[in-house]
């Protein structure tokens, strides 16, 4: 499963935004049956490399999805094999407070249905198991509308995990999630490597971030190291990209961040 | 649990239907002659005809047109994901009109131009008008990708076309009460092949609509992720746009503008029960019928044997609705 | 001798075939549609004011069975069964009365509902003088009547009486038609126009503005005729509007004001052209000096 292919490649990958360069020809390996974080001050790209390695994004360079070019996977199958994650408070959130919780999980599995066909056994499965281990189960029969904002992330993050794809891209992934279920996302993730899946997510929450196995640090639309997030000169290069204005330290078996 | 949720949706369904069906009976002794008509109608033979030939297609056709229109409202909230939309947004109202203002302009011209129109007929015209708009607004966004651009479009498209209309109307202006008329809108003039026109393009939408309902529902959770779906958006976005157009332009074309229940259809669904878009969009079609089909019956009953202009009534209850609406969500400190 | 009582059997009936035939006819309305009737239609509806009074004049009010609601003259129509405006008439209501023939004008819309309905339809509609004796003739057919070339000719006759009783420095005049506060005027080429025109007037409006033209109000300050003719309804504020006071007919106040009963009388190209003619010329010879 986790051979020497790695999971997604970027290579030479560069993005505009309205005028704006956002990325300037990034190249970056990410290996399979790996949790990779990507770090990095605000405006550092960090979104936009997300989006782009998903294949939502205009890009100019290549990416390679389990060495095939990602543009000539068929746009299914990729779906398939990739879930995407992207921040809450995007644009077209209201709409979808009327939609039961169910049948928002249940859109995950659109990759995998046939047109016009209900939901098989597989897919309600996927769906139960998904919803359960965000525990959201209880409330399927409830409208997103009812729900809290932590709630409703949980919602989401069953949706993008009921796709049971191989690849997980997750931005932001603990918005608005309270420490004990921020607990239960890494236990999740850390699960699905285990499976032989390989998450890659966007993290504001650094502790969370070096708890990964490895860390893609970026500033000003660079990467400025790829690294192991034990490896002190990824700890230096995180340092350095927020201005010294954090140290890295070990507390209880954990890499934490602290304000400097 | 959610099977007793689909059950509440489907029992939803069946009344809307059930309702509809019993007011179309109703219907049946409403208009210019009252009751009299249909105890009447087994042994005279305008009677019969009046309750056949007159009342049912009409009631019918007030049903088939509020249905198409309810459709098309449901479709155009979930394309624009904003509760406000209506079937018109794209400037499909002010297209119908421009044609039924150009068609009769030709009526009033010369023969030949006259012949032209007369094929056509007003109904086709303001078909035509209809749809001809929303590619229009097709062509100005270039294309569905980006909703602000259509709905811009679709502003522009309508205010340009409703100013020729307006020049047309001042270079002939005894069309004027012709095409108020037909702004006003009315199921005077549905007969059984306006009605067989309506449930043939209506059935087509519809199973249209609700194949690609799922578009709607991804959408909901925002453009990107619908994409990550594998969901060929353009493509789709552009076949809802389509179903848009056929829908508004038919019901238009028979029924004239009749405002309010293409918005209103949507949110009395959404307000009874909750469901994905393939539910809403069946529902939404089957409370607009029942709506238009009640306004109308009101419109023929009120005054009679004169009639209101079922346009105005519409507005009038899709109005007070909609206030009420607000003062709900007001009162309850803005949570809905 | 049995024999000889064939042909004259034959005969008899040959010609009660032809008595029927004779009554069954096709008349070519306005649209270029024939319609055939079975005989002269007796339960008629008609949904154009004009065309009310055209039917009437040639005598056959009394098989009218509906008009609409803009109807109201003769005095007898008032009574009949109102059907709604012209344009956008009660179907049903239509239906009900059972009516042998439906005469209305071109811009309505229920013509072919009607005509799917089995209706006989008829479209009508005279907007000159020529046209009104062109429908007055065409209703002769209908109606199976013979008097329309006499009610053309006293029609004629009696504008020509207004035209003649008017006196000489009353003629030449320069008039405005106002037909509603758009403003829209009769130019010279409408009916109203010609009328003007037979009583020796001079309308500020040419034939090649059109018809009934929406005119800028500067256009008749410009012109500023010797005679304004409003209905009552749109000379509210004539006075005030800007640089209106300047035209001629203001100040000297030669305004014709005429209330709904003779606007209606004006405003209608049909057999009661010669009262309207009356009606201009009285105002003429009173505002004249």
């Amino acid at each position: 499963m986790s051979g020497h292919i790695p999971a997604l490649e970027a290579r030479s990958v560069s993005a505009t935004l309205g005028t704006t360069e956002v990325l300037h020809g990034i190249d970056l390996k990410l290996g399979a049956a790996r949790w990779t974080s990507v770090v990095g001050p605000n405006g550092a790209g960090k979104s936009t490399l997300l989006k782009a390695l998903a294949g939502l994004l205009s890009h100019r360079g290549e990416v390679f999805l389990f060495g095939e070019a990602a543009a000539k996977v068929p746009g299914r199958v990729r779906a398939q094999r990739l879930s995407w994650l992207g921040q809450s408070g995007a644009a077209g959130e209201g709409s979808a407070d009327d939609l039961m919780v169910y049948d928002i999980a249940m859109l995950g599995r659109l990759p995998h249905q046939r047109w016009l066909a209900a939901p098989s056994k597989a897919d309600r499965e996927a769906v139960e198991r998904a919803l359960r281990s965000t525990q959201a189960w209880e409330w399927r029969d409830r409208p997103l509308g009812q729900l809290s904002g932590g709630e409703r992330q949980r919602v989401l993050l069953a949706r993008a995990l009921a796709v049971e794809a191989e690849l997980l891209l997750m931005d932001e992934p603990l918005a608005n999630l309270d420490p004990p279920h921020q607990a239960d996302w890494m236990q999740t993730t850390r699960a699905l490597v285990a499976e032989g899946r390989t998450v890659v997510s966007v993290l504001h929450e650094l502790p969370m971030a070096l708890a990964a196995d490895e860390l893609v640090v970026m500033n000003r639309g660079r990467v400025v190291h790829h690294g192991g997030s034990s490896d002190p000169a990824t700890h230096a290069a995180l340092e350095q990209v927020f201005d010294h204005r954090i140290r890295v330290h070990r507390v209880a078996d954990q890499w934490i961040a602290l304000p400097n | 649990m959610h099977t007793q949720h689909r059950r509440r949706v489907w029992l939803f369904g069946i009344a809307l239907l059930g309702l509809g069906g019993a007011l179309a009976v109703f219907g049946l002794g409403i208009g210019s002659t009252g009751f009299q008509s249909l105890l009447a109608a087994r042994h005279d033979a305008v009677a019969l005809q009046i309750v056949w030939d007159i009342r049912l297609p009409r009631t019918l056709g007030a049903w088939l047109a509020g249905a198409l229109l309810g459709l098309a409202g449901s479709v155009a909230q979930g394309l624009f994901r904003n509760p406000l939309a209506d079937p018109y947004l794209l400037g499909s109202a002010s297209g119908a009109s421009l044609g039924v203002a150009v068609a009769l302009m030709l009526f009033g011209g010369s023969v030949a131009s006259m012949q032209w129109a007369m094929r056509l007929g007003l109904t086709g015209a303001a078909f035509v008008g209809a749809v001809c708009a929303v590619m229009l607004t097709l062509m100005l966004a270039r294309g569905v990708q980006q909703t602000l651009r259509l709905l811009l479009a679709g502003v522009i498209v309508g205010v340009v076309l409703g100013a020729v209309k307006d020049l047309i109307t001042i270079a002939s202006a005894d069309i004027l009460q012709a095409l108020q008329g037909f702004i006003l809108g009315s199921t005077g003039l549905v007969g059984w092949s306006a009605c067989a026109v309506m449930a043939a393009v209506g059935a087509a939408c519809l199973l249209l609509a609700w194949a690609l309902a799922p578009v709607l529902d991804g959408l909901a959770l925002g453009e990107a992720t619908a994409r990550s779906l594998g969901l060929p958006l353009g493509a789709m976005r552009a076949a809802l746009v389509v179903v848009l157009a056929l829908a508004t332009g038919a019901a238009v074309a028979q029924t004239g503008l009749i405002a309010f229940v293409g918005l209103a259809a949507p949110h009395l669904v959404r307000s009874v029960v909750k469901t994905t878009h393939a539910g809403l969009i069946v529902l939404s079609a089957a409370m607009g019928g029942l709506l238009l089909m009640a306004a109308d019956l009101l419109a023929r009953w009120l005054i009679a044997p004169q009639e209101l202009p079922v346009g105005v009534l519409t507005a009038v209850l899709g109005g007070s609705y909609l206030l009420w609406l607000m003062h709900r969500r007001g009162a309850r400190g803005g949570v809905a | 001798m049995k024999m000889s009582r064939f042909p004259s059997l034959l005969a008899a009936i040959g010609l009660s075939l032809c008595a029927l035939a004779a009554h069954a006819f096709d008349v070519v309305d306005e649209r270029g549609i024939t319609v055939s009737l079975p005989q002269p239609p007796q339960r008629i509806v008609t949904l154009l004011p004009s065309l009310t009074e055209g039917v009437c004049a040639l005598g056959a009010c009394s098989r009218l069975v509906g008009v609409d609601n803009y109807s109201n003259s003769p005095n007898a129509v008032l009574a009949l069964p109102r059907l709604g405006g012209g344009l956008d008439p009660n179907v049903e209501a239509i239906v009900a009365l059972r009516p042998d023939a439906v005469l209305l004008a071109k811009s309505s819309r229920v013509t072919q509902r009607l005509e799917a309905l089995g209706l006989k339809v008829l479209v009508l509609e005279p907007k000159s003088h020529a046209d009104v004796r062109r429908v007055l003739d065409k209703l002769d057919q209908v109606l199976g009547t013979h008097e329309a070339a006499n009610i053309w000719r006293a029609i004629d006759a009696s504008v020509s009486a207004a035209a003649q009783a008017l006196p000489a420095g009353a003629k030449g005049q320069r008039v405005y038609f106002e037909v509603n506060s758009a403003p829209y005027a009769a130019g010279e080429s409408s009916f109203i126009g010609e009328t003007l025109t037979r009583l020796g007037m001079k309308n500020i409006v040419p034939a090649s503005l059109g018809p009934f033209p929406k005119l800028n109000p500067e256009y008749v300050v410009r012109a500023n005729p010797d005679l304004i003719m409003v209905s009552v309804r749109s000379a509210a504020g004539m006075e005030q509007r800007p640089g209106w006071s300047g035209i001629r007919a203001v100040r000297e106040g030669r305004i014709c004001r005429f209330d709904a009963a003779q606007s209606d009388v004006l405003v209608r190209p049909g057999p009661r052209m010669d009262e309207a003619a009356r009606l201009m010329a009285r105002c003429i010879a009173e505002k004249a000096g």
